[in-house]
Order: structure tokens, then C-alpha cells, then sequence
């Protein structure tokens, strides 16, 4: 049973939505609504649950004083900071708001901003033309890079580097965008009909 | 008592660097004040240099366009404050556009970092067009399970959100009783640098034939040519470009436009470093050679000594 009624649960809901895009029937669409309820009241679990695990690894590395600690320190405090002021203050007034402003979005955006440097430094030592299939790899990606911004009109190679998007880049993508769905569909198929069981753990 | 001379930098026996060498192998120091100075300059000096429009922009640009007032539109903000630079100004350009249509804006988030996002830029362009939360617009704010939002608001945007950002309830909200489905809303625009824009196509595009337009990060616009040919996504901006050609559309100057020297410079300069680095790499390969020949031809000779003693 313990194997065989998350199997049995799989299938039921499985073709439940699967139903759903083939029938007009009330009764089908109110359940395939409900279960589309409990995926989101799950998913908002899952949410806790990496709040919890997260305080949880960096409060016994500060007990352990691991290496590194001090800034596990700084992680729980910002968690604990930030639960607190929504709760006491609401998300919408008061300190959170203005922590969103002033300290996580300048952080998250400098960290993003730095990729700037170290794509230009990884660019220049990475792209080399050892051999015909790297040497290609890189006119294309210069076409692309140039293609895409002012200049390159200005140049007049953005025709190029559109037309490198339009039909090399849209072929690859969908040859694998074909691959992905069919692996998709075939994984899918496991599941409802039980043959899949990864998902229930080891030993299943 | 003597002390011994201290050799001086330019008395030690250095090597000289050779130029392959130097070309192959730039300081990464120097590469990271290169781009500083390449991104600041056109910022204190802007070279306005040309844009022209691509047709995914011109496509973006015409669905919101054809739309009339009082029209309904949702509009997702996908993306967290990492990205700002980037997707703000598609942002901003978007709605300026809807609200200045008199278009009813219903936005959301599919990111736990977007809600700051969203009501900043909200409340800015809300306030410059005089519009009011509830009857022009609404913010739902976030919610978990992206797939489950998006394939439950094609049945019903109430019960997918029973509450609005600011917990007022979703049925005392006007302009939810007058759209409450993809059925009822004519365009759903999302601005993400993730694969959200190919979601939204699948769900809500897919399930439920909802119009889609996307602005997405540069990166990201890559992978998103597929649907754009196909017409499952009505149109789509793709990184600062999209952004500078939707505001140059909508006649507006904004962070898009004012940020394209900046990054046509940028570029050019990593185009430089990698000639460079190239070249480089080239007159290192031949130098390279030249001296495994030169041996090869030293032990030869060598050999050959040999045998004639």
C-alpha cells in the first residue's frame, strides 16, 4: 500500500488533468481547479520549508563555528530581520519596504552588474580560435554581440546577426525543443501509468 | 664595512615579454578598468548613435497598440531586482504606453523579489498618467507555483488571487468584475529573464489561446525566437536594444535609450579583447613552432656530428 497508493494517487490526478483539455464536463474542470489549488498551497509549503532548512544549516554552523560562520551569522540575522518586520510592520509599510529598496535590490543588482567584468575577461581568454568549429563559434558570437547593440547598425551587420538568430539559432532551438518535449511526454506517460518511480524515493 | 649593492628593478636581468605574449595574456585588472571607463564615458558623453527598430519590437509595439480603452491587459513582472537594469525600462516603456491608451492594467509577479519591483514602477508611471489603484489598475503581487498560476487564471484571476497586493479583497475590485479570464483580456505581456516567456506561451498561450508579447534579457531573447516565427508569441523585446527601440516607438526617452552607447561600447571593447587575445594567441602558436623546429634542427645536427666522429 505504501508503494502502490502513491501510484494508484499518480494516476488518478494524472488523468484527471490530462481529461480536463479533452472534455467540456463541469465536474472534470471543478476538480482540475481544485487540484491546481493544492499545487500552489504545496508549493507555498515548500517555501517554509526552505526558510527552515536554510536557518536551520546556518544556525548549526554557527554553533559548530564552522569555517565561514560569521557570515551565517549575517544570513540569520537578515532572515530573521526581514521575517520580522513584515510580520510586525506589514510587507507594505515600514522597514521592509525600505530594506527591499536601499539593501537587497543595490546588492542583487551590483552582483549582477560585476558579470560585466568577468564576462569580458573570460570572453577574451576563452575565445580562441584553436580550431575550424571554435573559429566559427567565435565569428558568430562577434556577429551576435556587435549585431545586437547601436553600433552594429551602424556597421551594418545587424542583418547578419539577425539572420544568424533567425535560422541557425531557431533551428537548433527547436530541434531541441522538440527533443525536450518528447522526452517530456514520454516521462509523463511513466508516471500516470506507474512505470516512472523515482519520484517516491529510493527502494520504490 | 661594505654593504652589498641592492640590484635595482631595471638593472635585474629581466626578459623582455615578448609582444604574443603580452597580447595572449592582458592583466584582468586592466580588462576590468577597461570596461569601467568604456561604460562610464558614454554615460557622461553620450554619442547617440542610431537605433533601428527590429520587427519583433515593431510587433511589440503594434499589439498594444491596436488595443482600444478600456481594453484589459495583464502585465507580469517576471524578474527580480538582479535584472532592473536590464528590464526596468521595458517596464516603464510598457505601461507608459498602456496607460497613456487609457488600456486597464492588471499586473502580477511570479518571483518573491518582484512585488518592490512592481510597486515602484507602478506607483511612478501610475502617478505621471493620473491613474488609480483598483479602477485603472490593480496589483495582485505574488504568488507561489508559477504553472498553477498560470493555467488557474485562465479559469478565474479572482480565485487565483482571492486578494490583491494590499489585501483588498479581489471582488470588491472593479476591474476584476470586468475581466476575470484570459477569455475576457485581450494582451498578456510578461518581462522576464528567465524561461517564464515560454511558459506563459505553453499555459496561457497554449491551454488557452491568450495574445502574448515578452521583453526579455538579451540573453534570454535568444531562445525565444521559435515562438515569435511561429506567431504563439504575438512579439518580443530582447535586452537594453528592445527596450531603446519600444521607447524610441513610444517617443519617450528612458534608461533603454540612454544606456545603448554604453553598451555598444561594451561590446565593442570585448570584440577588441578578443582580436587581441586572438592574434595573440596566433603569433604565439608560430612562435612556438619556430622553436620546436629550431630544436628538432639542433638535435638533428647534433646526431649528425656524432656519427661522423
Amino acid at each position: 500500500m505504501k508503494k502502490t497508493g502513491p501510484v494508484v494517487f499518480g494516476f488518478l490526478i494524472g488523468v484527471l488533468m490530462l481529461l480536463h483539455h479533452f472534455t467540456p464536463s463541469s465536474w472534470i474542470g471543478d476538480r482540475y481547479n481544485n487540484v491546481l489549488d493544492w499545487k500552489q498551497v504545496v508549493f507555498g509549503i515548500t517555501l517554509i520549508l526552505g526558510v527552515i532548512s536554510l536557518f536551520t544549516y546556518h544556525w548549526k554552523k554557527i554553533e559548530r563555528r564552522a569555517e565561514g560562520w560569521g557570515y551565517s551569522v549575517i544570513t540569520v540575522a537578515g532572515l530573521i530581520f526581514m521575517i520580522a518586520v513584515a510580520l510586525i510592520f506589514t510587507p507594505e509599510r515600514g522597514p521592509y519596504p525600505w530594506m527591499f529598496d536601499h539593501v537587497q535590490a543595490p546588492m542583487q543588482a551590483t552582483m549582477f552588474a560585476l558579470l560585466a567584468f568577468y564576462v569580458a575577461s573570460a570572453s577574451y581568454r576563452a575565445f580562441r580560435a584553436r580550431n575550424f568549429h571554435a573559429a566559427l563559434l567565435l565569428t558568430a558570437g562577434v556577429i551576435v554581440m556587435l549585431g545586437r547593440v547601436s553600433l552594429g547598425e551602424l556597421i551594418g551587420i545587424d542583418s547578419v546577426s539577425t539572420w544568424i538568430l533567425d535560422f541557425p539559432n531557431t533551428a537548433a532551438k527547436r530541434g531541441v525543443m522538440i527533443g525536450v518535449g518528447l522526452g517530456m511526454t514520454a516521462t509523463a506517460i511513466k508516471i500516470i501509468t506507474g512505470i516512472e518511480r523515482t519520484y517516491l524515493g529510493k527502494g520504490a | 664595512m661594505t654593504t652589498e649593492a641592492r640590484p635595482s628593478k631595471t638593472d635585474a636581468a629581466r626578459p623582455r615579454r615578448p609582444l604574443h605574449d603580452w597580447l595572449a595574456n592582458v592583466d584582468r585588472r586592466v580588462i576590468f578598468i577597461a570596461v569601467a571607463v568604456a561604460t562610464a564615458l558614454p554615460l557622461i558623453f553620450p554619442l547617440n548613435l542610431p537605433i533601428k527598430t527590429s520587427r519583433e519590437a515593431r510587433a511589440y509595439y503594434d499589439e498594444i497598440e491596436r488595443l482600444q480603452p478600456g481594453d484589459e491587459m495583464i502585465f507580469v513582472f517576471d524578474y527580480e531586482p538582479d535584472l532592473m537594469a536590464e528590464l526596468d525600462p521595458m517596464s516603464i516603456a510598457t505601461l507608459r504606453h498602456a496607460f497613456r491608451k487609457d488600456i486597464q492594467v492588471i499586473a502580477l509577479t511570479d518571483y518573491p523579489g518582484g512585488p518592490g519591483i512592481a510597486e515602484r514602477i507602478l506607483g511612478e508611471v501610475a502617478a505621471e498618467y493620473g491613474k488609480t489603484h483598483g479602477t485603472d489598475y490593480v496589483f495582485l503581487g505574488y504568488n507561489p507555483d508559477y504553472s498553477a498560476t498560470m493555467l488557474r487564471m485562465g479559469e478565474s484571476i479572482q480565485a487565483t488571487f482571492p486578494t490583491d497586493h494590499y489585501h483588498t479583497p479581489s471582488s470588491e475590485l472593479p476591474l476584476l468584475q470586468e475581466a476575470d479570464r484570459y477569455a475576457e483580456v485581450e494582451l498578456l505581456a510578461t518581462v522576464t529573464g528567465s524561461a517564464l516567456a515560454e511558459y506563459w506561451v505553453i499555459f496561457a498561450g497554449g491551454s488557452y489561446g491568450q495574445r502574448i508579447i515578452a521583453g526579455n534579457t538579451a540573453i534570454q531573447a535568444v531562445l525565444i525566437y521559435p515562438y515569435f516565427q511561429t506567431g504563439q508569441l504575438s512579439g518580443f523585446l530582447g535586452g537594453l536594444k528592445g527596450a531603446a527601440e519600444y521607447e524610441k516607438l513610444i517617443g519617450t526617452e528612458g534608461a533603454g535609450l540612454r544606456g545603448m552607447d554604453a553598451q555598444s561600447m561594451a561590446h565593442l571593447l570585448i570584440v577588441c579583447f578578443i582580436i587581441l587575445g586572438n592574434i595573440g594567441f596566433v603569433l604565439q602558436r608560430r612562435y612556438q613552432r619556430r622553436l620546436e623546429r629550431e630544436q628538432d634542427g639542433g638535435a638533428k645536427r647534433e646526431q649528425g656530428d656524432g656519427v661522423k666522429r
